[in-house]
């Protein structure tokens, strides 16, 4: 710990003051490093470790791709089984920070002969880091506020389900190591801009560049880092310290920024970054006037200022419209849009409207991410505008941005966990500090702990509260105490319920509770990806609903045409076209795709809900989205009600699309719950409306034991004369 | 073509000679035959009652396998009337394999042989629809193929099922429930062959490894790791058309072919058995502990059906006390070349690797059979420096009958083992101090000034 200094060995048996203190905020911060770690791990113990979801398991298969071959192949890694046929550069259209990062803990591992499995450093790579995330908070926090708020904002990060959410045990996703190089990045701009050295502000840009290797979400990033200078200049507390940390910050770490290849040219292109470079344009200039005002007379200097200020804005102005005009600054993106505005995507673009964590975010789910965190949060704020400092500013801008962006979209809730509980942090702290002082020295050893940790300087502070609280009872404070320590309890006991019921499965592997109160495992994806590993022709393409791809290519081994990166859009239109056109002209479809074995998700055995028939409205959407699939019209699988119905009085055309057959092949044979006719579909709750039909296009070669994945071979043409 | 008739000339020595050691004198007295068709394999057991013409001790007799079966044999062995092993000597011609065998004198001239053939049961039709029964078709000679005359025999053919197709007659023969008979045949000349085809329905398990990595890593610290990687072939007539989940749930009969799970025998001191394949655990197997073993049933992630293939990886762990033995400094592994996967298995291929502890001296492989020796490696885990020492040894085409203990003899000093405990003990000694150091010494260059008053 940096605090630790030497001193001279007065007192060698006791523990001197300082001692104690660091002695007790490492155990506080181990423990809650340890605590954020372990949280993580309830799926590994309930099931096994194993990665989860979608994405993951594409950032896995590129991991192993990177450890076995070497960065130099990774970089130019030309996947050819993934959009057949068309192929993508993974190179460079990832953020290849994560992989990196385990694959270089895997040869340090293995340099030192402990030999881990890769799966293993990709699935236990997320509470790592979230560990680490423990101990960025706390310096962040202390940096901005007290030690006492660091630490207990270092607790409150450790458990807080917003951001376990996205950083569970095999949930080895780019946001896993994203949150911990943002707060990182932030920790060092604010130490830049308190010491306005060269050494912070470059250190900051190093965290930046991390952060750009890692997530796409740096550019709310690297909007937050002008915005704060910008405020600062407005408030009157521009300096040069400010000036040094945000010039180098800038420039080094655009330039680093560039040599990520996804990136590209875009922080001098796109207009998501045009803030950054504005505000440094600003800087320079704001400091060039500074020069000019303490070397000019006042009527001089208001001439030149007129002037070039003219001069600069036309230029400015005319610079940008050229640019945006001929298309070197690229237009507004449609992610970017949703979320400045949220309706945006649902009207424009149906890809990003049907995914389910581009939603905007409902209120509840605020309270059961963050609990008492949102009552916290505003106190927080409250007490950082109280003792304005260039560092409060920042946190305050961070903490009303992201819950502007978390509101509007529900992954980047995400962004708004850290800046909540540093927030709350400093509100508990705070208040804490203030109501301990009149308990007796009785109280509970944990709290005190809290508050003895302010630091000295800070400390000083507070004689000014203390004068004014010397009329608050001990008994109120003892209760205000209480209160607080209930509060957290229950914190606790919240977080750790939603991580065990809420975000920790697989999602591979699920898990049902029978009747006799025993649990089942329905293992069936695994069990279809591995039988399209092991039993289909090494070059297969496989045709499924864009959401399996990432699976498919990672655990089945096999080509597929279209996966989870969903940059063509035509592509998915044209699967969402076969999916839901009639058998004839979907076999059209899939003889022109080369299509060999097709994959469908089906719950209706099991109760299993989000199956292929539950998205297939967003099928058909994206399907008729493109020229190609203009007779594809949403209205025609409306039943005459418009109602979207499986039964008999679904409409004609849902009931002989390719999905429906696909899925209903040979199901109304099947009895699935006592006292329901044959056919009788557990997720719809309703029996399907066309059960006697025969497939001739297509052939059934493996449905997995609880029928949730069904997979059908596509039949060559037939000889001539047959 | 000098080339050619020197070879031809070499392969006409080699036979006299082999031939030349077959004594005319010899003859099959009596041979009872029985061929276990049961199975996906051909187990052939010979009860062979030698008579001397001349009524002189034989010290020599000579069994032949014609070429076809030799390269299927995989497995042979001869007891003499006391049933005790005879060693065989294998040599072989462009037309046939040879086993001579010694016997010794004084004991009764009878002799006791087993030979068990790996993929000669062929199924016809190769292709079947899911809920076909699987029909095979066995060749092989109504008579003892022998060097020798044989005087009588009979021969018995155990099958799997009452239901036969057909099978060819030679008279005196007859099916009487699972079991068909021919003979007895009398005054049979020598090399003689008459070709039956027996066409059966056989439903049991058609399942070949084509490929085991069985990895057996030594702890002195009390532990052997063994790890099976097993690629799986169902080799039995392939699924024709669709698989239908709907017909192979409605009943259970349904797909008589396929197969649903298999029983894997572990040691009975087995613990922390592991199954899994590249996507990590699979979740459908039961573990049964029984009194001298250890149970497991296997159920692949799907169903094989004729030409499905599988892949897993099964691991456990045994105490050393049982399998490892020491005298002073020496050393000796005493483990299974391989082990029992399932009931009458066929293995293509078998890669033994023996990981060793660290520091192993003077390594030597004591094999039941041959097997090729592969170059030594290192394996580095854990904690090591000069890495582990693995013999690796190959095998190929294996039977059941191949279970059997291997031995590896080596040294290996008792302080060694304290080697790794050290390591860390000094590593964790010198971090300490390391940071110790780091936090009495003052690295500044200047004298700090008071601490950055901040514009708060």
């Amino acid at each position: 710990m940096s605090t630790v200094q030497q001193k001279a060995p007065s007192s060698s048996y006791k523990i001197n003051w300082e001692k104690q203190e660091s002695l007790a905020k490492l155990g506080i911060l181990v423990l809650a490093a340890i605590l954020s770690f372990s949280t993580r791990l309830f799926s590994v113990l309930r099931f096994e470790s194993v990665i989860h979801e979608f994405d993951p398991y594409f950032n896995y298969r590129t991991t192993k791709f990177l450890t076995d071959k070497g960065f130099y192949n990774f970089h130019n890694w030309f996947d050819e089984m993934a959009w057949y046929p068309l192929g993508r550069i993974i190179g460079g259209t990832i953020y290849p920070g994560l992989m990196v990062t385990s694959a270089t803990l895997y040869r340090v591992l293995w340099f030192m002969n402990i030999t881990i499995d890769i799966r293993n450093i990709c699935v236990f790579l997320a509470p790592l880091f979230s560990s680490f995330t423990v101990i960025v908070t706390y310096l962040l926090t202390s940096e901005i506020y007290s030690t006492g708020a660091g630490l207990v904002s270092a607790a409150m990060i450790a458990i807080v389900p917003g951001y376990i959410s996205r950083s569970v045990a095999g949930s080895y996703d780019n946001e896993g190591i994203a949150i911990f190089a943002m707060l990182l990045t932030y920790y060092m701009w604010i130490k830049a801009v308190k010491t306005g050295a060269i050494l912070w502000s470059t250190l900051a840009s190093l965290a930046y560049f991390y952060m750009v290797s890692s997530w796409g979400g740096y550019v709310f990033l690297i909007n937050l880092i002008p915005l704060h200078v910008l405020a600062l200049m407005f408030t009157g507390r521009f300096s040069h310290r400010l000036y040094v940390a945000y010039s180098t910050v800038y420039c080094v770490g655009t330039i680093l920024s560039m040599q990520i290849s996804f990136v590209g040219f875009q922080p001098v292109q796109s207009s998501e970054h045009m803030l950054a470079f504005g505000v440094f344009g600003l800087c320079q200039l704001f400091s060039f006037v500074e020069y000019l005002k303490s070397k000019l007379t006042k009527e001089q200097f208001e001439v030149l200022l007129k002037s070039i200020t003219i001069a600069i804005v036309s230029i400015f102005l005319g610079f940008a419209a050229v640019l945006t005009l001929s298309g070197k600054v690229s237009p507004w993106t449609g992610r970017f849009y949703s979320l400045l505005d949220p309706s945006y995507a649902k009207n424009h673009i149906p890809i990003i409207a049907s995914v389910s964590e581009h939603q905007p975010t409902s209120w509840s789910s605020f309270y059961f991410d963050l609990q008492i965190l949102v009552f916290l949060f505003p106190a927080g704020l409250y007490f950082c505008f109280d003792k304005l400092t260039d560092a409060n500013i920042f946190i305050i801008l961070y903490g009303i941005t992201s819950i502007y962006f978390a509101g509007v979209m529900v992954r980047l809730m995400l962004v708004l966990a850290p800046v909540m509980c540093i927030l709350s942090g400093i509100a508990v702290s705070h208040l804490l500090t203030k109501y301990i002082r009149n308990v007796d020295t009785s109280a509970t050893s944990f709290t005190s702990t809290e508050g003895k940790a302010a630091r000295p300087d800070v400390s000083k502070k507070y004689k000014k509260y203390d004068q004014q609280n010397k009329g608050v009872k001990s008994e109120i404070a003892i209760g205000f105490v209480v209160m607080i320590t209930f509060m957290l309890i229950t914190y606790t006991f919240h977080c750790t319920w939603v991580t065990s019921e809420a975000y920790s499965s697989p999602s591979i592997v699920l898990s049902a509770r029978s009747h006799d109160g025993s649990r089942i495992i329905f293992d069936d994806f695994r069990e279809a990806y591995y039988w399209l590993q092991m039993n289909t022709p090494e070059d297969a393409r496989i045709m499924s609903w864009w959401d399996y791809g990432y699976q498919i290519t990672a655990m089945a081994n096999r080509t597929v045409l279209v996966d989870n990166n969903t940059w063509n859009n035509t592509h998915i239109s044209r699967v969402g076209q076969a999916m839901a056109s009639s058998e004839e002209k979907a076999y059209e479809i899939m003889r022109e795709l080369d299509v060999d074995y097709v994959l469908v998700i089906f719950g209706g055995l099991t109760g299993y809900s989000s199956d292929d028939i539950n998205k297939f409205l967003w099928m058909v959407r994206i399907g008729g989205s493109t020229d190609r699939g203009q007779h594809i019209k949403e209205q025609d699988y409306y039943s005459s009600n418009g109602d979207f119905r499986i039964d008999k009085e679904g409409s004609q055309t849902l009931l002989n699309c390719l999905m429906y057959k696909l899925c209903y092949y040979r199901f109304g044979h099947v009895y699935t719950e006592a006292g329901k006719p044959t056919g009788y579909d557990r997720v719809r709750g309703a029996e399907i409306g066309n059960k006697d039909f025969e497939l001739e296009t297509l052939q059934e070669v493996y449905t997995t034991e609880h029928w949730l994945v069904r997979i059908y071979k596509v039949k060559d043409l037939e000889n001539r004369g047959v | 073509m000098r080339k050619l008739s020197i070879i031809l000339f070499l392969v006409y020595l080699i036979n006299s000679i082999v031939c030349n050691s077959i004594d005319n004198e010899v003859e099959n007295k009596n041979v009872d035959r029985t061929i276990d068709i049961t199975s996906q394999l051909v187990k052939i057991s010979y009860k062979i009652t030698l008579d001397h013409k001349s009524k002189k001790p034989i010290n020599n007799y000579v069994f032949v396998a014609p070429i076809d079966d030799c390269n299927n044999l995989s497995f042979i062995s001869a007891r003499d009337a006391n049933k005790k092993e005879i060693k065989l000597t294998q040599s072989k011609t462009l037309t046939e394999c040879s086993y001579s065998m010694t016997l010794s004198a004084g004991s009764l001239p009878t002799i006791y042989i087993e030979t068990v053939y790996a993929k000669v049961l062929q199924p016809y039709p190769t292709e079947i629809v899911q809920g076909d029964r699987q029909l095979i078709r066995y060749f092989g000679n109504a008579y003892f193929y022998s060097p020798y005359k044989t005087l009588a025999q009979k021969t018995i053919v155990h099958l799997a099922s009452k239901s036969v197709e057909s099978f060819t007659q030679l008279k005196p023969s007859s099916q009487s429930d699972t079991q068909i008979s021919y003979g007895p045949y009398e005054n049979i000349a020598p090399n003689s062959k008459y070709e039956i085809v027996i066409h059966y329905e056989n439903n049991t398990p058609f399942m070949t490894i084509t490929r085991l990595e069985r990895t057996i890593e030594v702890s002195h610290w009390g532990n052997v790791a063994v790890e099976e990687t097993i690629d799986i072939i169902h080799s039995g007539a392939l699924l024709k058309g669709s698989f239908s989940r709907y017909d192979y749930q409605k009943d259970s009969r349904s797909g008589p072919a396929s197969i649903k799970s298999y029983k894997t025998i572990l040691p009975a001191s087995a613990s922390g058995v592991y199954y899994r394949d590249t996507n990590g655990n699979i979740s459908t197997s039961a573990m049964r502990v029984l009194k001298d073993s250890v149970e497991l049933d296997l159920r692949p992630r799907f169903p094989l059906f004729g030409g499905w293939r599988t892949h897993y990886t099964i691991g456990y762990n045994v105490p050393s006390f049982e399998y490892l033995f020491h005298k002073g400094e020496n050393y000796m592994l005493k483990m299974r070349v391989i082990d029992h996967v399932f009931d009458d298995m066929v293995v293509d291929e078998l890669i033994t690797k023996v990981i060793l502890p660290e520091g192993c001296k003077n390594i030597k492989l004591i094999a039941p059979y041959a097997v090729d020796r592969m170059t030594d490696t290192l394996h580095y885990t854990y904690l090591d420096i000069t890495g582990r020492p693995v013999i690796t040894f190959r095998k190929t085409n294996l039977v059941e009958n191949h279970i059997n203990d291997f031995n590896v003899k080596y040294q290996f000093s008792r302080i060694m083992m304290l080697q790794e405990p050290l390591l860390v003990v000094v590593f964790l000694y010198l971090f300490f101090l390391l940071v110790i150091i780091w936090m009495r010494l003052d690295f500044s260059i200047i004298k700090d000034r008071e601490q950055h008053v901040h514009k708060d």
